[in-house]
């Protein structure tokens, strides 16, 4: 019994084995599984170059950059906060790559080293059968109708809510989100969390949820909408970084190349990201349609710790 | 292989001996020692030892720090006491007395385990929360008991009350009713025997499961997570998650707070020890004995009720709520006739191999982790058990680490380990990781059931053995194994349970390109696709609830007792 068990790990690990391929770049990327397979399918079939991708969120995404430090696995990261590639940048770990393709990306949504593969940004997400009415900008989430019926993602776990908090914080100080917690609002973990609620109606609205993932459950037919606050709310641009430490660097820009490729953008516009480049339409509101709140990236994540503070003692936690 | 045939016994220090020690090793100590240089040096991943001790401070100053450690060691305990009270009952009338239907309730309650714990506890929320399954059936919902200290409680417990189920019924099976018949004679109650003699005699199993389960509720992330912070209740494992969910990440922090955790299992593992050296508890001698189970009479049907009842939550309510996530075709249609469909098990399938593929990856590293972990659990604790040697301690210990260890950490320290330039052949970013990281976090199962086993072993059929001439290793292959088998039966389908449902770790340190079942339903979920991530939920469980199934159905064909 003993030598026959030995004998069929032996069978059932060197199947395991078959599993692991060799390719040529490994991309480590934050967000939609659906798109990093296209792209990496479709970059295949033009170039012949083979990937091999590890899809996560970004917190563990860069949990495994910092544990892998000694030993760099990582050619291309795909990220979705900006913040990671200025910090990469300062410690001087990317390599410079301004892609030809980049040329019809702003200004604002490129780097020396990072180059935006598509933008999110956040909105108010709502159940239009939630016998609520409809809610236009962050204030009327404050109002009795929707007294227990907000869920707030939790800024210490998504950049772009503690941007969100942090921004709004900075425009008209915390009375909005002592109001909220007065009305019963809630923190709900990470975004699915927060959303999964409102999507079976035991919530009525996400204050602050992404966009690109909601409008994707919205087209699949939930009765839900996405509405941008009229006072102003926070884009996520998604950076595209290469490290200094590939072996593949010829390789890595080509797929930078191929990601911002017309091709490339229309993939990114189809999982309801907004293209980077402008050239390229997409069926849902572009940042030009949005009205941007000012994000001060060098007072605000000095302050970080702080502000999450601030915030959990607002919400009594 | 031929240590210590002179002696009939395996030395505490034959070849064996140091071949198992020197796998815990590598499996268990080798990325806990990366941890713990985590803990002190933040940038030891960048091969750097400077700044020492500075997260270590700013971790333990956290002023939140001593409340969310109660806590943890409040829920460990509330979801020990109540998997005692579930599962003690269960096993007893399973074991003891002519249950109907007996491996009926076995595969029921194998399969609370197969789901895992995160989609459980979604399963609850979906089903208890407004608007929830129950309120669209029945019009009340349960809420205000769910996103409770006790729900918390009570969603764990019935996660891991199957832990203890399974162990009180190997080790009554082997303490029989022979004890309790003697006591009988000499004018004890039936109730009287069992509580002072038939029960005391099963607490090397009632004590080494329920260590796993204090172990398993501190180091569970998921539940907690969901249900416990809106009740403002924190616990070291959120604090651990929190560090490491999102940009600025703090690794250091994290293993900081680990540390935390293996000191309180280390606690609860001592306890464990101090009871159980208080006694002796051999029950299996050279006599054959059948297993007399009583009638349960009048009781049938009120124990087959509670039977029932234990079922129905613990495995069909998780199972409905999953199946109906799966087949609605948006969540908020809700339950209506007009909103089912098997769209989201068709679109699964159609998305290419891909679903096919994690579920392939995951049988094969479920089935290997079982093998490894068993064979080397059992010798493990034949050596900690039987042995002589002054390791012994230390080899027991080393078993039980992993299982307090947020997989999360266990990842990061698998990664800092084995991701060393300096190594000459590494299995890290090859599916082989995977296998090492589960069984360093599921050793501990078949150490501790192999462990309740062995002491309830008489020395004398070993003494008989030497006599007749028998070397160790035949006795063990012999005598030993085949006593032990049907609990390491028992771990091994536990064992395998977890490893095809792994989540928290297999996030961190799955090989690029590798995808298994949890991480393909995490993903499905994270991109708020709840019905598809269910949809994938709902096969796995039933495809890793079939292979137990045939391994039960052929055991009972062998006539091995189970």
């Amino acid at each position: 019994m003993l030598k026959k068990s030995l004998l069929s790990t032996l069978v059932i690990a060197g199947s395991l084995v078959s599993v692991a391929a060799h390719a040529d770049i490994t991309i480590y990327t934050a967000g939609p599984a659906g798109l990093i397979k296209k792209l990496t399918d479709g970059f295949t079939a033009d170039t012949g170059i083979k990937t091999d991708v590890f899809q996560s969120t970004t917190g563990k995404v860069m949990a495994r950059i910092e544990a892998e430090a000694a030993n760099p696995v990582v050619d291309v990261l795909i990220s979705a906060s900006w913040d990671t590639a200025n910090d990469f940048t300062q410690r001087g770990l990317l390599l410079p790559y301004t892609s030809p393709n980049a040329a019809k990306v702003p200004d604002f949504l490129k780097s020396e080293t990072a180059v935006a593969q598509g933008i999110s940004a956040l909105g108010i997400v709502w159940n239009t059968k939630s016998g609520t009415p409809k809610p236009a900008d962050w204030a009327d989430l404050t109002r009795p109708e929707y007294k227990d019926l907000v869920n707030i993602p939790d800024p210490a776990q998504s950049g772009s809510s503690f941007e969100l908090t942090a921004s709004l914080v900075a425009k008209d100080g915390w009375d909005l989100f002592k109001k909220l917690n007065d009305n019963g609002a809630i923190i709900a973990g990470a975004n699915a969390d927060a959303l999964n609620p409102v999507l079976q109606g035991a919530k009525a609205a996400v204050f602050g949820a992404v966009d690109y993932i909601a409008m994707g459950s919205q087209a699949k037919g939930e009765s839900i909408e996405v509405i941008f606050p009229a006072s102003g709310t926070v884009i996520a641009p998604r950076p595209m970084m290469i490290f200094k430490s590939s072996q593949h660097q010829d390789e890595a820009r080509k797929f930078i190349d191929y990601v911002l490729s017309e091709k490339g953008q229309k993939e990114v516009a189809a999982t309801y990201l907004m293209p980077a480049r402008t050239d390229i339409p997409a069926d849902r509101p572009l940042i030009s349609d949005l009205k941007i709140l000012p994000v001060d990236a060098g007072s605000i994540y000095p302050k970080r710790d702080e502000t999450l503070a601030t915030f959990a003692k607002t919400f009594g936690k | 292989m031929k240590a210590g045939a002179a002696t009939g016994r395996i030395s505490g220090t034959g070849p064996l001996f140091w071949a198992v020690t020197g796998l815990l090793l590598l499996l268990v100590a080798f990325p806990l020692a990366f941890i713990i240089l985590q803990a002190i040096f933040p940038e030891i991943g960048h091969a750097s030892l400077a700044r020492p001790f500075s997260g270590m401070v700013a971790a333990l100053g956290d002023w939140k720090l001593l409340g969310m450690a109660r806590n943890t060691v409040a829920l460990g305990i509330m979801v020990m006491a109540g998997a005692a009270l579930l599962a003690i009952p269960l096993g007893v009338f399973r074991v003891l007395f002519r249950l109907p239907l007996g491996r009926f309730w076995d595969l029921c309650f194998l399969v609370p385990f197969m789901i895992p714990p995160y989609i459980a506890t979604l399963g609850w929320i979906m089903t208890l929360q407004p608007r929830g399954y129950l309120q669209q059936l029945t019009g009340i919902n349960g809420a205000g008991f769910l996103f409770s200290i006790p729900g918390v409680a009570f969603v764990m417990v019935l996660s891991t009350f199957p832990v203890v189920y399974f162990a009180v019924s190997r080790t009554l099976e082997a303490v029989g009713q022979r004890y309790g018949d003697v006591a009988r004679v000499f004018g004890a109650s039936p109730l009287r025997a069992f509580w002072r003699i038939t029960l005391p005699l099963a607490t090397p199993g009632l004590a080494a499961s329920l260590l796993l389960v204090f172990a398993m509720a501190i180091e569970e992330y998921g539940t907690p997570a969901a249900l416990g912070r809106r009740a403002g209740f924190d616990v070291l494992v959120t604090g651990v998650d929190n560090r490491i969910s999102d940009w600025p990440i703090d690794l250091s922090g994290a293993a900081v707070l680990s540390l935390l955790l293996v000191g309180l299992s280390l606690i609860a593992f001592f306890t464990q020890l101090r009871i159980l050296s208080r006694r002796n508890y051999e029950t299996t001698g050279g006599k054959p004995q059948a297993i007399e189970r009583r009638p349960l009479g009048l009781w049938t049907v009120p124990v087959l009720l509670f039977f029932a009842f234990a079922a129905f939550i613990a495995c069909a309510v998780p199972l409905l709520a999953i199946l109906a996530t799966a087949l609605q075709r948006t969540l908020s249609g809700g339950l209506a006739f007009g909103n089912f469909g098997l769209q989201n098990f068709t679109e699964i399938w159609s998305q290419g191999s891909d679903g096919l593929t994690a579920l392939m990856s995951s049988l094969s590293l479920g089935v290997s982790t079982a093998l490894i972990t068993g064979l080397l659990g059992a010798l493990a604790s034949y050596f900690v058990v039987r042995g002589t040697g002054r390791g012994r301690v230390l080899l027991d210990a080393l078993s039980v680490l992993p299982n307090a260890l947020p997989g999360v950490v266990v990842a990061v320290g698998l990664i800092l380990a084995w991701n060393q330039p300096w190594l000459p052949v590494s299995p890290y970013n090859t599916p082989f990781i995977l296998l090492i990281a589960y069984c360093c976090i599921l050793l501990p199962f078949p150490v501790r059931y192999a462990n309740a086993a062995f002491r309830q072993i008489g020395t004398s059929l070993e003494s008989a053995a030497r006599v007749a001439g028998a070397g160790p290793v035949v006795t063990l292959r012999r005598i030993l194994g085949p006593l032990v088998a049907p609990s390491m039966v028992s771990a091994m389908l536990l064992v395998f349970a977890v490893a095809s449902r792994e989540l928290v770790a297999s996030i961190l340190v799955a090989p690029v390109g590798m995808t298994t079942v949890a991480t393909f339903i995490w993903r499905q979920f994270e991109q708020g696709s709840v019905g598809l991530g269910m949809a994938m939920a709902f096969t796995a469980i039933l495809i890793t609830t079939a292979l137990p199934l045939i391994v039960l159905i052929a055991m009972r064909r062998t006539r091995m007792v189970l």
